[in-house]
């Protein structure tokens, strides 16, 4: 319970983190938005860029992995998704990022993405690969909700075969439970 | 702490009775103090005998069912090879219970002639005399014929010495990382069936140990459900849907296999007709469905369902579709396995964090937990129901073991081909 709660809170840090960085403009922005609002209305304002979040100060934990801003660059060079413990939700974290692979896919019909779920090796086989066929449908879920079409997308689930990390510890486990894009036509 | 010294112990022992027999290819970590004592005198050889030495298999059969304990040679008064050579008091003094005496005479044809005997020391009587002709490459298959008479003599349940097992091995540098071997039920004489770049899952065998369901990623890396003929090394790709095709498991008639589907999105037990390659669809539900195992009545399954939150351990009757819950203990039980009396339910339970056999008895309502490992996974019964074979973790790698259905008796079998996973015991052959 306690770990559980724990979770919940680091969870909530991260995004209200991730809130205040995008609100909060870079160095660069900051002299043309003053530029911006001393000028007239007429003057042209640069667009704004994703702005990647300053990550250095919160250590990467097993705990915090999956919601963890460096995981994610919010844009498709960001190719896994990480999930929690026992858990298929698509973390806050990595929504920009899949809002960035929709809009790949929406503006190139002839790119197909293989979705590859994963589990970590705690549990049995096979619900193991039932379990990690969920995450990698939630993230089917995602991209479909953005206006992706379904004939672009394919899931197949590994369950704990294909692992990525070898060790047999939390944070092992926490880079195991993931769904990788792979792109197998018209890869960005 | 008393219980871990003891078993600390009893490793030492193990370790030190695995240098006394090279041969023996698994050991003792834990067993019973009642084991019966044995006396295997080495066979006397005429002619070039080659090959494996027959007794020395032979006592490593029996020693590692856990329930004999073997006679070293060292300590024998006397070594006879046949009945009028046997001086009992020679091993009643050692306290010895029965005796194994036996030759091997070469023919002229290059056959063997194996001839032996098994005697009871204390009523000085001989029990069982039988004599084999093979040629040199059936040397050890006769020692474990030779076994499976003792072990049934004696304990009146048939031996499953002759048996062999399938598991997975997975060696992740490798060509061809993912591999299922095949090999005798004592680990020796193994044979590599399959190798992959790509998964491959749950090996289940055929009711007449001549086939093998599996699934394989191979190719496209996408799950088939594969049935290879072993004799001919056929193989022939049987489901392919949209989805998970997983979990197969023979029925015991041998016509169809019980599967995981989730084509309809979501996975579902499935049971296929072989021969049409027809499936038809058991479960409805929005939980996850499935790890089925076909009870010995062959009209219904258990199974792994997320139904009431956890995975635990559901039964299907087939005949009308209904389910009702079997396993109670805990928030985790799943990958159910079946003893062939279809008295005992053996699954996966997690307990504190660890995965631990348990063993259920369907008739009395007892709950066991027969293993102490962390990560125990897969169990599969002996044909003869003494024994489920399992996976661990042992130093960081995966490791076969093997525990008795009452948890008093475990061998661990040692590993030379990297993470070895997912075994599968056979019927007799």
């Amino acid at each position: 319970m306690r770990a559980f709660s724990l979770d919940r809170i680091m969870a909530l840090l991260l995004v209200a983190l991730l809130a205040a960085c995008s609100s909060q403009p870079t160095e660069d922005t900051t002299a043309e938005d003053t530029t911006a609002a001393t000028s007239t209305e007429s003057e042209a304002v640069a667009p704004s860029v994703p702005v990647k979040p300053q990550t250095s100060s919160i250590p990467l934990t097993a705990d915090n992995f999956a919601n963890h801003p460096s995981n994610y660059d919010g844009t498709t060079d960001t190719k896994v998704i990480f999930f929690t413990f026992d858990n298929s939700a698509v973390p806050a974290a990595a929504f920009e990022t899949l809002r960035a692979h929709a809009n790949y896919l929406k503006g190139n019909s002839s790119a197909k993405v293989r979705l590859e779920g994963h589990a970590d090796e705690r549990g049995t086989r096979e619900y193991n690969v039932a379990l990690s066929e969920r995450r990698a449908q939630s993230v089917e879920k995602f991209l479909r909700v953005q206006g992706v079409s379904a004939s672009q997308i394919e899931v197949v689930s590994y369950g704990e075969e294909k692992p990525s990390a070898y060790g047999h510890d939390e944070m092992s486990w926490a880079k195991n439970r993931r769904v990788a894009l792979n792109y197998t036509a018209g890869r960005p | 702490m008393k219980v871990k010294f003891f078993a600390a112990a009893l490793f030492i022992q193990a370790l030190l009775m695995q240098t006394a027999h090279a041969e023996l290819l698994i050991e003792l970590v834990g067993g019973r103090t009642d084991a019966v004592p044995i006396a295997v005198v080495p066979f006397q050889m005429t002619g070039s005998a080659t090959g494996d030495s027959i007794d020395k298999i032979v006592a490593a059969d029996l020693h590692r069912s856990g329930q004999f304990r073997p006679l070293p040679v060292e300590d024998m008064l006397s070594r006879p090879t046949r009945a009028s050579e046997v001086n009992y008091r020679d091993f009643r003094v050692l306290g010895t219970d029965y005796l194994v005496v036996g030759n091997v005479e070469q023919m002229v044809d290059g056959t063997y002639k194996v001839s032996y005997e098994l005697h009871d020391v204390p009523r000085g009587v001989k029990l069982l005399s039988e004599t084999y002709q093979p040629s040199p490459a059936q040397m050890r298959d006769v020692a474990h014929a030779i076994s499976d008479r003792i072990y049934e003599q004696l304990t009146g349940v048939p031996g499953a010495f002759s048996t062999r097992v399938v598991y997975v091995t997975h060696s992740r540098n490798a060509t061809w990382p993912y591999q299922l071997q095949y090999a005798d039920a004592d680990g020796a004489r193994v044979q590599t069936i399959l190798k992959s770049r790509e998964p491959i899952m749950s090996p289940s065998w055929s009711p007449d140990g001549k086939k093998i369901a599996y699934v394989s990623f191979e190719g496209d890396g996408l799950p088939g459900i594969y049935i290879h003929e072993l004799a001919t090394m056929q193989r022939k790709k049987v489901s392919s849907f949209s989805g998970i095709n997983g979990a197969p498991d023979w029925s015991p008639n041998g016509q169809r296999l019980a599967l995981t589907l989730s084509r309809d999105g979501n996975p579902e037990i499935y049971v296929m007709d072989i021969a049409s390659g027809k499936v038809e669809r058991k479960t409805t539900h929005y939980g996850i469905d499935t790890e089925p195992r076909w009870l010995p009545d062959g009209q219904s399954l258990v199974f792994t369902s997320s139904r009431g939150g956890g995975p635990q351990v559901y039964k299907l009757d087939l005949r009308d579709n209904s389910v009702r819950r079997v396993s109670f203990e805990g928030d985790y039980n799943a990958r159910p396995a079946v003893t062939p009396d279809g008295r005992f339910l053996t699954y996966v339970h997690r307990r504190g964090g660890k995965f631990h056999i348990a063993v259920q008895d369907l008739k009395r309502g007892t709950f066991d937990i027969v293993t102490q490992t962390d990560m125990d996974e897969s169990p599969s019964v002996a044909p003869n129901g003494s024994m489920i074979i399992y996976a661990t973790q042992y130093g960081g790698a995966g490791v076969l073991e093997a525990v008795s259905i009452d948890g008093r008796i475990k061998v661990h079998l040692p590993s030379k081909e990297g993470e070895v996973r997912e075994p599968a015991w056979s019927p007799f052959l």
